[in-house]
């Protein structure tokens, strides 16, 4: 747990210092979002579905960055081989990546919610907290399936481009859920239609949670 | 088109896939056997190389 | 598996594949709703085992190499893979050819349908990394965790997905592969062509995995010659 804390601290004061990460991953999501508005019919998809849609993908690709960036800062100097070395468990490592992926994806979001509702004319009101579960089981879904992946494209010869590759097809289920989900939290149904998505998000974080916690190990062993 | 044409072009689909695939399969084989025999041949000359010190044996005649 | 054996096994596939091919279009009595089209299955539903079977064989040996780290496994689930992605692309094109003369388009995002087209990009992708890197240790080790992670997700998808299409239903009447198949002959024929199809995926992974094997050692052989010729050199 100290271990955890420890470099969990150590990836955030670093973003503290710089901002890089965050500002990126806010930037992507407010080009992904002007996208989108030009993208979408104006007079007829200003509605709750298309915010919706357009947020995810916002999610989706500005998280792809997130989890990149957590784990570039240790490749450079070849920073991942000390921690590899010292007596800190490799699922330690991911966890405290994966955390720190989602503490930007997070932060990103916030900034995306906002943007959402000003371009997409929806109101600030209470429905916006609905959003919030949603999308949280939604970004740790995410963020535990790309920070595990990651770590392997980042060693491939395609690099970073094969993330997306290998992390959008696997995040299909949560994907369909959590844009459901979400639309339904902004049309303002009630819970109980929200709640069968919900399921299939919880689901999802903990099967890939515990992949990723477990086979972690045997990604960034080296040999 | 009529239906009996779809299902010819959906058998034919299939065959021909396979078939690409069966073949792709075939000049794997191919290439991995003058892989063994381009293999055999370096293990060959170096079983024959002379062993003596004087005498250095070029890797590459 | 010996030659013999293996070689048995591909003549036996092939005659079945002809009894198959001839049952398919002289043997059946037509589907009476769908019409002569509904003969596609014979051969669709055989494609779709396949894959499913192939991308089951992956995860297993993804999880077999990680727990015992012989490369055997690998091999093995490289193998599964491209074979699996070969009928899973046959299940999409057959797919496509038979929707459209019965529901009128090429695709529809029938909950079967996306299903597989999803497993046909995760797989894909699974290839995309494996060509994408040297062969080592380490790139086996990837592809084990991509292929694991892949088939835990097989029933997320599939959950999902149904809930999907059953919420907004689908502007066509999808009728899926159940007809009930009212004549015994249908099920004959099919059955045949699932024997045919079983038969060939196990001569074509024994095939392609033997090659594979032949391959690991043929690199790591040619190692240990660089290694020879080396001091050879240096003497």
């Amino acid at each position: 747990m100290a271990a955890f804390a420890a470099i969990l601290r150590k990836d955030l004061r670093l973003e503290l210092r710089s901002g890089e990460s965050t500002v990126a991953l806010l930037a992507i999501s407010l080009l992904i979002l002007v996208v989108m508005v030009f993208a979408l019919d104006a007079s007829r998809a200003r509605g709750a579905e298309s915010a919706a849609g357009a947020l995810w993908v916002a999610l989706v690709f500005s998280g792809m960055l997130g989890a990149t960036r957590a784990l570039l800062a240790e490749r450079d100097n070849n920073c991942i081989r000390g921690l590899l070395l010292s007596p800190i468990e490799p699922s330690t490592l991911y966890a405290a990546k994966l955390a720190a992926a989602f503490i930007f994806m997070a932060i990103a979001e916030i900034g995306s919610v906002i943007l959402m509702v000003l371009f997409f004319n929806l109101n600030f009101d209470i429905t916006l907290i609905r959003l919030a579960p949603i999308l949280a089981l939604g970004t740790l879904g995410f963020a535990a399936l790309a920070t595990l992946l990651a770590a392997i494209s980042n060693r491939t010869r395609m690099g970073d481009l094969l993330l997306p590759i290998l992390a959008v097809p696997i995040f299909v289920p949560a994907l369909i859920a959590g844009v459901k989900a979400s639309a339904s939290a902004l049309g303002g149904t009630p819970e109980s239609a929200i709640a069968e998505w919900l399921k299939i998000l919880i689901a999802f974080d903990v099967l890939f949670v515990t992949a990723g916690y477990l086979l972690f190990e045997y990604v960034v062993r080296e040999d | 088109m009529d239906h009996f044409t779809f299902l010819v072009a959906a058998y034919a689909a299939i065959f021909v896939v396979i078939f690409l695939y069966v073949l792709f399969v075939w000049r794997r084989q191919s290439a991995l056997e003058a892989e063994l025999r381009e293999m055999e041949a370096r293990l060959k000359e170096l079983i024959e190389s002379p062993r003596s010190d004087e005498e250095l044996p070029s890797r590459h005649p | 598996m010996s030659s013999m054996v293996r070689k048995g096994l591909g003549y036996l596939s092939l005659a079945l594949m002809f009894v198959a091919i001839f049952m398919v279009f002289d043997w059946v009595p037509t589907e009476a709703e769908q019409g002569i089209a509904q003969r596609i299955f014979y051969f669709h539903v055989p494609c779709a085992w396949v894959a499913f079977a192939a991308f089951g064989i992956v995860a297993l040996a993804g999880i077999l190499y990680l727990w015992l780290g012989e490369r055997m496994w690998d091999d093995l689930g490289y193998a599964a893979a491209e074979i699996g992605m070969v009928f899973c692309t046959l299940v999409l094109l057959t797919g496509s050819l038979w929707a459209k003369p019965i529901w009128g388009v090429w695709w529809t995002w029938d909950s079967r349908l996306t299903t597989t087209f999803i497993l046909w990009l995760m797989y894909g992708g699974y290839l995309l990394l494996r060509s994408s890197a040297d062969d080592s240790p380490q790139v086996a080790r990837f592809a084990a965790v991509v292929g694991i992670v892949a088939a835990l997700d097989v029933p997320v998808v599939i959950v999902s997905v149904r809930l999907w299409r059953t919420i907004h239903p689908a502007v066509l009447i999808t009728k899926t592969g159940e007809h009930g198949l009212e004549d015994p002959r249908m099920v004959v024929a099919l059955l045949v062509s699932l024997a045919a199809f079983t038969i060939f995926f196990v001569w074509l992974l024994t095939l392609r995995f033997a090659q594979l094997r032949a391959r690991t050692r043929l690199h790591r052989m040619g190692q240990e010659i660089a290694l020879a010729e080396m001091r050879a050199g240096d003497r």
